[in-house]
């Protein structure tokens, strides 16, 4: 699995206009429901602010990666946004986030789940794929990166 | 081991990726052929889980769930490779193990005596810092016996349809 096969310029968002933690959920939320892939919109959200309550998905370095699992999507559904600014998602490390991943899977994709997001937390160590992401100023540019990251 | 056959004992890892089930149809077309033993081994990643909870992708809970489901998963994957193998009437034997991935599948190709390993596809390597590696690409590396990597998965179609 490649994070590329699950991207396309219609599930990035660059860059992230909103300023909390929920409508930068939504909004991402929306890239993934243009997919086409998202059956039930409310039911994703829904699992992904629960999964939220446990605690924030907002990690180390700018990286947040909100996710759930829910029989709200057909299949594994990721979207990517890059927020120039920061975003409070009360983050492990207390900065501000600029880059998310979003995902959501159904619940037979356990397996691939865990598999893409060992892939999310693999590349985002590398410091320069960070690095181009948070520089990146079109969905293009974000495919770019992700594929290169990728070859 | 019988030394009269080209392979005698074939392990077949098991993670729940697409590329396995090709491989799995390949092992059960050689196995056919060969006469050779047949094994399939699923490992729970119970290591990969520790991982992203450590890097606090995951809350313990989560750990937890996912560690269970991963455990029904593995435990369908192994039935249906079962069943891929008893529609070509060739035998297999099936194990579902938990832990460090690439440790326990190196331990069991020296416990069972296996002589290949068929593994699918690969990962690509994306760094040498990574944390979060493939551990197919480990067994490749440290396994003692021959590997095969399964690729081009029309043709895996292909042979396992026309075995008899």
């Amino acid at each position: 699995m490649k994070l590329s096969a699950l991207l396309e310029r219609k599930n990035i968002v660059v860059p992230i206009l909103n300023l909390d933690k929920q409508p930068v959920i939504e909004e991402l939320l929306d890239a993934a429901c243009a997919t086409g892939k998202v059956t039930d919109r409310a039911k994703a959200l829904q699992a992904l602010m629960d999964r939220e309550k446990l605690g924030s998905t907002g990690l180390e370095k700018g990286l947040a990666i909100p996710h759930a699992r829910t029989n709200a999507v057909y299949g594994i559904v990721l979207a990517v946004g890059i927020a120039p600014d920061g975003v409070d998602f009360q983050a492990a490390d207390g900065e501000f986030s600029n880059l998310f991943f979003l995902l959501i899977a159904s619940e037979a994709m356990t397996t691939t789940y865990i598999q893409v997001l060992a892939l999310i937390a693999r590349l985002s160590q590398q410091e320069s794929f960070r690095r181009n992401l948070l520089a990146a100023r079109t969905p293009g540019e974000v495919l770019d990166i992700v594929n290169k990251a990728e070859e | 081991m019988e030394s009269d056959r080209l392979v005698s004992k074939i392990l077949l890892f098991i993670d729940g990726s697409e590329g396995c089930i090709y491989a799995a149809k390949f092992g059960i077309a050689l196995a056919k052929v060969t006469g050779a033993e047949l094994k399939a081994l699923y490992v729970v990643n119970t290591n990969l889980l520790r991982q992203l909870e450590k890097a606090r992708i995951f809350v313990k809970v989560e750990e937890i769930d996912f560690g269970r489901d991963l455990e029904e998963d593995g435990r369908r994957y192994l039935r249906h490779i079962t069943e891929l193998a008893l529609r070509k009437e060739v035998s297999i034997e099936t194990e579902l193990l938990k832990g460090n991935v690439h440790e326990l599948v190196i331990q069991e190709i020296k416990k069972w005596n296996a002589d290949l390993l068929i593994i699918g596809e690969l990962e690509p390597i994306l760094s040498k810092q990574d944390t979060f590696h493939d551990e197919a690409e480990i067994i490749f590396r440290k396994a003692h016996c021959s590997v095969l990597v399964i690729k081009n998965p029309e043709r895996v179609d292909q042979i396992y349809e026309e075995l008899s």
